[in-house]
């Protein structure tokens, strides 16, 4: 078994995948888009999901299931993935007013720029070779932070919709569960994300 | 070392001041909570990167968020608070913002 990330002597890192891992990958940024860039900020009194936003693609993936699970049929009145991807700065109810002001400005901000990674995350899969039997990309500092970035979203995006604990013991689930799919890719992205950061603080 | 709850009980008995004032002045203080999905190493290697703390600062300040449940990470004025704040969102980090208490 081969690493999965070194890095070079420029800085860069250079990211040995299987196919498969790529093809996940690349389903990513569509899984994430519309939950990241829905049309109101989270603090709206009204869902800014309408149910069938988060409804799987005709091609979904293993990760949409359990996101779209999160959403239920009649609708939640605020989106648990939302909030968690977009927290409160003030958790003072007196801070009202600062806490809108403050949503107003870096609220599209955020979304700009997570919006940006999975971009950025596509185009640098877009660039992946066969090598060794695997797939071979080799990822700029800006990639880097951007598939941090991605892999990051996604993984507290499922971790809500999974409802993920800390405790490894209560995420065993049979593998008839609805919720297996969604965990096994939850999983692979930590697995993915950890070897990424250890790479990173080596 | 003196009890810093002394200090302001005197201080209000003694010299009662506009609170408004005070609170104004109070810094605020950027606390990251705890949650179950971010990775322990990630915690450690954003902040790092945000605030350029040492390896051992970004740690012992992981483990705390780990342990008891949060911690404060920076503190200054209201915007600086607000940007930090900011910031952590981006990297995914459950960050919240408060004035210090005395």
């Amino acid at each position: 078994m081969t690493t999965t990330f070194r890095r070079t002597r420029r800085g860069e890192v250079v990211a040995h995948l299987h196919p498969e891992e790529v093809s996940l990958l690349r389903r990513l940024p569509d899984d994430l888009r519309p939950v990241i860039d829905a049309p109101s900020p989270p603090t709206a009194a009204v869902d800014p999901l309408a149910p069938d936003a988060l409804a799987p693609e005709p091609e979904a993936s293993a990760a949409d299931p359990s996101l779209g699970a999160a959403h239920g049929a009649d609708g939640p009145a605020t989106d648990p993935i939302r909030e968690r991807l977009f927290p409160r700065a003030y958790l003072d109810p007196t801070e009202e007013e600062s806490e809108v002001d403050w949503q107003a400005i870096v609220h599209p901000e955020l979304v700009r720029s997570k919006l940006e990674a999975l971009s950025l995350l596509s185009a640098s899969l877009d660039r992946a070779r066969a090598k060794g039997g695997g797939v071979e990309v080799v990822l700029s500092p800006e990639e880097v932070e951007a598939w941090l970035g991605a892999l990051n979203d996604a993984r507290l995006a499922l971790g809500v919709a999974l409802d993920i604990s800390e405790d490894p013991a209560e995420q065993v689930v049979a593998p008839d569960d609805p919720g297996a799919p969604g965990l096994a890719v939850y999983t692979w992205l930590t697995g993915l994300q950890g070897e990424l950061i250890d790479v990173l603080l080596d | 070392m003196t009890s810093p709850g002394t200090v302001t009980e005197e201080t209000v008995v003694e010299e009662p001041v506009d609170e408004d004032k005070i609170m104004g002045e109070l810094p605020w203080i950027v606390i990251v909570w705890n949650d179950p999905v971010n990775l322990m190493s990630y915690v450690v290697y954003v902040f790092q990167k945000l605030f350029g703390y040492s390896r051992q600062k970004a740690t012992k300040l992981m483990l705390d968020v780990h342990h008891k449940g949060k911690a404060v990470v920076s503190h200054g004025t209201r915007e600086k608070a607000e940007a930090d704040v900011a910031r952590l969102h981006a990297h995914g980090l459950w960050a919240t913002m408060e004035r210090e208490t005395l």
